[in-house]
């Protein structure tokens, strides 16, 4: 090795060094502090020091480029390199310096049920820029796995899970009694009539999620009580039982439509692993109003520089596995035959 | 740590013990009974992988329990690694199969108490991510040992016809290599889909990387002083595994780390 491949190779070696180490300090960051420091001028800096090598490597070495399944794993390293870098901060603020190209490169929208909006909050978290359509939010609805659950916990510490299925009576055993369900609530209130407290299921915006139960003592003494999901520990001192309800969520699922000129051009239900992708943005369920369900809040995320790091995910894949896997394999298939 | 009084741990412990019986008649050189004692122990750890998959509804791969039962089915990669690639280190493997059960039958942070997936992980992505990442820390755990008998000047019987411990640590992470590069792509474009960045900066990212980094200096290395410094080819295989161990455990169970992939304890 001549004395400038050797250079090259050292320079390598220091950059991928370099990059555990600091890879292992943003770990003690947090991904917040991380990306804001990966994101830095001398970071910058760095990845186009990366980016050079890596070019300078595939000049110099012959091997590089005469090895198919060498040059895809070099290549496609560049090929994330400049697609990340493009998608980065600095590579949407020379886009805009540049060519013009004026993204949002990320950050969230609400939208209430029945309304549309085109409103991003920017990630510094006051600034406003409007997207070229707007999104309507049909309906915001939260999933649930089935059977759900009612929890019962006796003073004495046994404990028992009984499915949530309303009028199916439950034996505790003979020191116990029985439990039986007999309604559930998706908005629990209470009013008054004849001086009675009359629980109902409000169908007004609100969320209260509840459980009548009814549990009978061994001796044929029947008292109702009620288990709020949002008020696990609500219970009184002469209770036998401590009772929780807690539903598992399976999905959150927002009903987008895409308004663009006054005139539907998308549709889709967004749900958590499936996001929209319209006009150059893809759009995550993020988050929700958990005090009434009325609004969703998403995400949003400018797709620049997407097809390059993807173009560079495939390339490695494939460069990796023909290099250390498939040539051998095939190679030993060849011997074989001859 | 205690004992769990589950069926699934009873199977777990019953898996854990041929494990060990093997690898202790191995150590007295009655392999063929100590064979067929890591034999019956893949068998229990299918058996107890199955019975959990049957018991959580989904593929049992969620949680840390979950993955060490997995990483418990050591029993074809070792056959695989003998036969194709003329790697040894059944005994070890016997060992690698009682330690990374051990945490899913005696930790109690890691439960056993079935759990939901939660949105995030319903995905397709879910089985291959884990799966791949799974059988690459497999292959790396046994690559590092083949280093530290590189280090410790051990060397296979000459009758076995088998790899000296430096080539053989090479071969064995040349076959792990791209499963860790596959499931660090994988991860990544996960995280795109369901949390918006193919790269978010988290700390299981960043360790993740740092791991598949250290490998690719080791191949760096290699190409370049491999001959020289056979020794600190090793040792680039031992600090790999060093960070993997960090990635996989340290980073889901110390608070120091809380980011996105705290939920799999």
């Amino acid at each position: 090795m001549n004395k400038f491949k050797c250079a090259v190779m050292w320079v390598a070696l220091a950059l991928i060094i370099l990059l555990i180490s600091l890879s292992i300090y943003g770990a003690f960051l947090g991904a917040a502090r991380a990306e804001d420091f990966f994101n830095r001028l001398p970071l910058a800096v760095y990845w186009t020091a990366l980016g050079l090598l890596l070019i300078i490597a595939l000049a110099a070495f012959r091997r590089l480029v005469r090895v198919p399944g060498l040059l895809l794993i070099h290549a496609s390293c560049m090929l994330v390199l400049a697609g990340a870098m493009w998608g980065s901060k600095i590579g949407h603020e020379l886009q805009k310096r540049l060519f013009g190209i004026d993204k949002i490169r990320t950050g969230r929208m609400a939208i209430y049920e029945g309304e549309s909006d085109n409103l991003v909050v920017l990630e510094d978290g006051q600034t406003f820029r409007k997207l070229p359509f707007s999104i309507r939010l049909k309906d915001f609805r939260i999933e649930y796995y089935e059977p759900q659950y009612l929890h019962i916990q006796s003073r004495q510490g046994q404990g028992w899970k009984i499915p949530v299925e309303i009028g199916t009576e439950f034996s505790l055993g003979e020191d116990f009694g029985s439990v039986k369900i007999l309604r559930t609530f998706e908005n629990f209130r209470i009013t008054i009539e004849d001086d009675r407290r009359v629980p109902y299921d409000d169908p007004q915006p609100g969320l209260n999620p509840a459980l009548e139960v009814q549990i009978t003592r061994p001796d044929g003494e029947v008292s109702t009580k009620y288990v709020f999901e949002r008020f696990p520990g609500h219970t009184h001192p002469e209770d036998r039982f401590l009772l929780s309800y807690h539903r598992v969520i399976s999905d959150y699922v927002s009903e987008l439509q895409i308004i663009k000129d006054n005139k539907v051009v998308a549709e889709k239900d967004l749900e958590v692993n499936h996001p929209l992708g319209f006009g150059g943005y893809h759009f995550y369920q993020h988050s929700y109003d958990d005090e009434a369900g009325q609004y969703t809040i998403l995400s949003v995320y400018s797709d620049t520089g997407l097809p390059l790091v993807y173009a560079g995910y495939w390339m490695l894949c494939i460069g990796v596995f023909w290099h250390l896997w498939l040539r051998h394999v095939f190679a030993r298939f060849k011997a074989k035959s001859t | 740590m205690e004992i769990k009084y589950t069926t699934q741990c009873y199977v777990i412990y019953i898996a854990m013990g041929a494990y060990l019986l093997a690898f202790i008649t191995t150590l007295l050189r009655r392999r063929k009974t100590g064979h067929i004692l890591y034999r019956f122990g893949f068998a229990v750890t299918v058996f107890a992988f199955g019975y959990r998959w049957y018991h959580v509804r989904h593929v049992p791969l969620q949680n840390l329990f979950e993955v060490f039962l997995c990483s418990g089915m050591i029993y074809p990669v070792s056959l695989f690694c003998h036969r194709v690639l003329r790697v040894g280190g059944y005994g070890a493997d016997m060992l690698i199969g009682t330690v990374v059960l051990f945490p899913a039958g005696f930790i109690s942070r890691f439960s056993a108490e079935p759990q939901q997936l939660m949105p995030a992980l319903q995905s397709w992505l879910f089985t291959p991510h884990v799966a791949v990442y799974v059988l690459s820390y497999i292959f790396m755990a046994k690559a590092t040992f083949q280093a530290i008998c590189q280090l410790t000047g051990r060397s296979p019987d000459p009758d076995e016809n088998l790899l000296h411990p430096e080539q053989a640590t090479y071969r064995l992470i040349c076959v792990g290599f791209p499963l860790l590069t596959l499931g660090l792509v994988l991860g990544s474009y996960w995280g795109k889909r369901a949390w918006g960045d193919y790269w978010g900066w988290d700390p299981k990212e960043l360790w993740s990387l740092a791991s598949w980094l250290v490998y690719v200096g080791y191949f760096h290395f290699r190409y370049m002083f491999g001959k020289k410094h056979p020794r600190i080819n090793s040792l680039w295989a031992i600090a790999g595994m060093v960070v993997i161990v960090i990635t996989l455990l340290w980073v889901n169970l110390a608070s120091l780390f809380s980011g996105l992939h705290s939920y799999a304890t």
